[in-house]
């Protein structure tokens, strides 16, 4: 008796296809993050290939640069807060929609989802006025709300997507056992849902710290935060600080997956 | 106790007691009493020396707070804000975003020597018909090339059209850049019958393709820096800041003349502190603080008493022989046609 064929894929037209295709995807998305690397790794304040050698002044030259720290902490800053307010608010509404047999689910759904759909500058500017004709300025608080705004829908998808997926018949059993209903949603449910919100929390503070349309009408003097701080340095100086910042920003989001994945298992929720 | 202890002892608590109140309120009473002028400005090396030098001595002297927004947009900011309660007092841009916050209402229509008295020794761009407000420097868009690439300098607006330089020639995405609206503008002059020539300007600007369009100035110098681009329309100051670093880039005035490229400070109506405002921009056109930003960031001052170094007085605007070449479009004219301008001119340049 012969051995079984081994569990490959023939490499027919269709499989060369995907393959093809998903490299080029791949590629699509990764390039700019290449140009990015070189851009800030090559001695020369422009762009050019090939790269001429390899510095770290443009690192010096943004960590050296004081506004440029100032606007990386108020960036940190607000995204944490954001990360923080978001859960709360777009985990409370989740389960609110979810469990609270509300009339109008679906409509009061889409008004939470609302400012995904509006352009983020018209939810800027929107605020900006609200908040001058309120007499209240541009105070960092204003300008966490409005990041928060925009984060609470990212908190409310993926928490819903894990709230529909979810078995009630566990905390069922846990209620059966006698588990008071306080008890259930510590023990049981905010577990169980865990994922998904800290997956959301984990798009909120990257929405957060890449946020720029919304930031531009409410920053302050001299308490911009560093997307802002990026396109008018941009305008005037276009040289590595720009990649070297953008590599930074790249590597704190990763850092944020990274330790999330690390504390809570951001997996499960793929697996859901 | 005696009726003589008793008033002793409420003298020196009522004593005491004003001592702490007035160390205590001096803060806010001082608080209360310094003002705060709010200003837009540029970033970059200007907005360098404007906080480390500029600022700090204007504060000092005018025993002020100066709140200055480097970020853009100015113009919607200010427009979206109260006009009894603006958001800035001192509103600097370009000149075409003037005549826009102008024609809004946002800004006052003229400033002159009596509200700003320096203005008396301006050049007379600086205060012409062209211009909302007062022009505090001017630089001069003209073309920037690369010295390294065997190209003759350029004498002429029509050498950006040589053929040699399809692909290596430098423009800039005309409906969001004021140096692209004023080059547009420049094609009508040298290919037609003046800078309101549209016609003219739309067959000559097909005639640049292929062209590299840039949104910013910066971009403009790092493609001529690279050598992406070998000719490029840029302001003199986006050149001449890379003086003594041994690029090969030089700037030329082309024959025609060259576009003045104002940086221009105008008062908003509603300011609650217009006197500080125009204090400031009086300030800003000293012989003093305009030859220390004039020599930073190579713009020409305004001011016609400011003597600057030999090597900036060179290659700068400070005589009336070398500001006669300066030519200043009509940006209300050209704020009026801009949606159907950049229409047409998306189409071309996509084409």
């Amino acid at each position: 008796m012969s051995a079984p064929p081994p569990n490959r894929h023939p490499l027919d037209a269709g499989h060369a296809a995907y393959l093809a295709l998903n490299g080029a995807l791949l590629f699509f998305l990764l390039a700019p993050i290449v140009v990015v690397v070189v851009f800030a790794l090559n001695p020369t304040p422009y762009i050019s290939f090939p790269p001429v050698g390899v510095t770290l002044r443009w690192f010096d030259k943004f960590f050296a640069g004081a506004d440029f720290m100032k606007a990386l902490w108020l960036s940190l800053w607000t995204a944490s807060c954001v990360l923080v307010l978001s859960i709360a608010i777009g985990g409370g509404c989740a389960l609110a929609l979810a469990r609270g047999n509300l009339p109008g689910r679906g409509w009061l759904t889409a008004f939470f989802m609302s400012p995904l759909m509006l352009p983020a500058i018209l939810t800027g500017l929107a605020l900006f006025q609200s908040y001058l004709l309120a007499g209240i300025g541009r105070p960092v608080w204003g300008l966490i709300l409005a990041h928060t705004l925009i984060a609470v829908p990212y908190v409310l998808r993926t928490t819903l997507a894990v709230l529909y997926n979810f078995d009630r018949r566990i905390e069922e059993a846990a209620a059966v056992l006698g588990a008071s209903p306080a008890r259930v949603f510590f023990e049981v449910t905010l577990p169980l849902i865990r994922p998904g919100v800290f997956a959301g929390g984990v798009f909120a503070f990257i929405v957060s710290f890449d946020q720029f349309p919304v930031s531009l009408f409410l920053v302050v003097p001299n308490g911009e935060t560093l997307p802002v701080v990026l396109f008018n340095y941009m305008k005037f100086d276009l040289d590595g600080a720009i990649a070297a910042a953008s590599m930074i920003s790249i590597l704190l989001a990763l850092s944020v997956v990274l330790v999330l994945e690390k504390l809570i298992g951001l997996k499960a929720y793929v697996k859901l | 106790m005696s009726l003589h202890s008793i008033s002793r002892r409420n003298a020196l608590r009522t004593a005491a007691g004003f001592a702490v109140a007035s160390l205590v309120g001096a803060p806010a009473i001082l608080h209360a009493q310094t003002r705060t002028l709010k200003i837009t400005t540029w970033g970059g090396k200007w907005g360098d020396i404007m906080k480390t030098s500029v600022l700090p001595a204007f504060e000092k002297e005018f025993k002020c707070t100066v709140q200055a927004d480097q970020a853009f947009p100015f113009v919607p900011k200010l427009q979206a804000s109260p006009r009894n309660d603006p958001l800035y007092d001192v509103l600097h841009t370009n000149s075409n975003e003037q005549w826009n916050s102008l024609t809004e209402g946002l800004v006052m229509p003229k400033i002159t020597a009596k509200e700003v008295p320096n203005i008396a020794d301006v050049y007379s761009y600086a205060v012409s018909d062209k211009i909302v407000g007062v022009s505090i420097f001017t630089s001069a868009i003209g073309l920037g090339y690369r010295t390294d690439k065997g190209l003759a300098p350029p004498k002429s607006w029509k050498d950006l059209a040589n053929s040699k330089l399809a692909g290596v020639r430098g423009g800039y995405v005309i409906p969001v850049n004021s140096l692209g609206q004023a080059h547009f503008m420049m094609l009508g002059m040298v290919y037609g019958k003046g800078l309101t020539d549209l016609d003219a300007a739309y067959k000559a600007l097909e005639a640049l393709k292929p062209i590299k369009l840039v949104d910013f100035t910066g971009q403009m110098e790092k493609m001529l820096l690279s050598g992406e681009v070998s000719m490029g329309v840029i302001h003199d100051s986006g050149i001449y800041r890379y003086d003594g670093q041994n690029q090969p880039v030089d700037f030329a005035i082309p024959s025609e003349g060259v576009l003045a490229l104002e940086q221009v400070l105008n008062v908003t109506p509603g300011s609650k502190v217009k006197d500080l405002a125009f204090s400031y921009i009086d300030y800003m056109l000293r012989p003093d603080v305009q030859k220390l930003l004039a020599e930073g960031v190579w713009y020409s001052p305004s001011n016609k008493k400011v003597k600057l170094d030999t090597k900036y007085d060179a290659k700068l605007f400070t005589s009336e022989a070398k500001v006669a070449q300066l030519i200043q479009p009509d940006w209300k004219w050209y704020n009026a046609r801009k949606d159907d301008i950049d229409a047409r001119v998306t189409k071309i340049l996509r084409g």
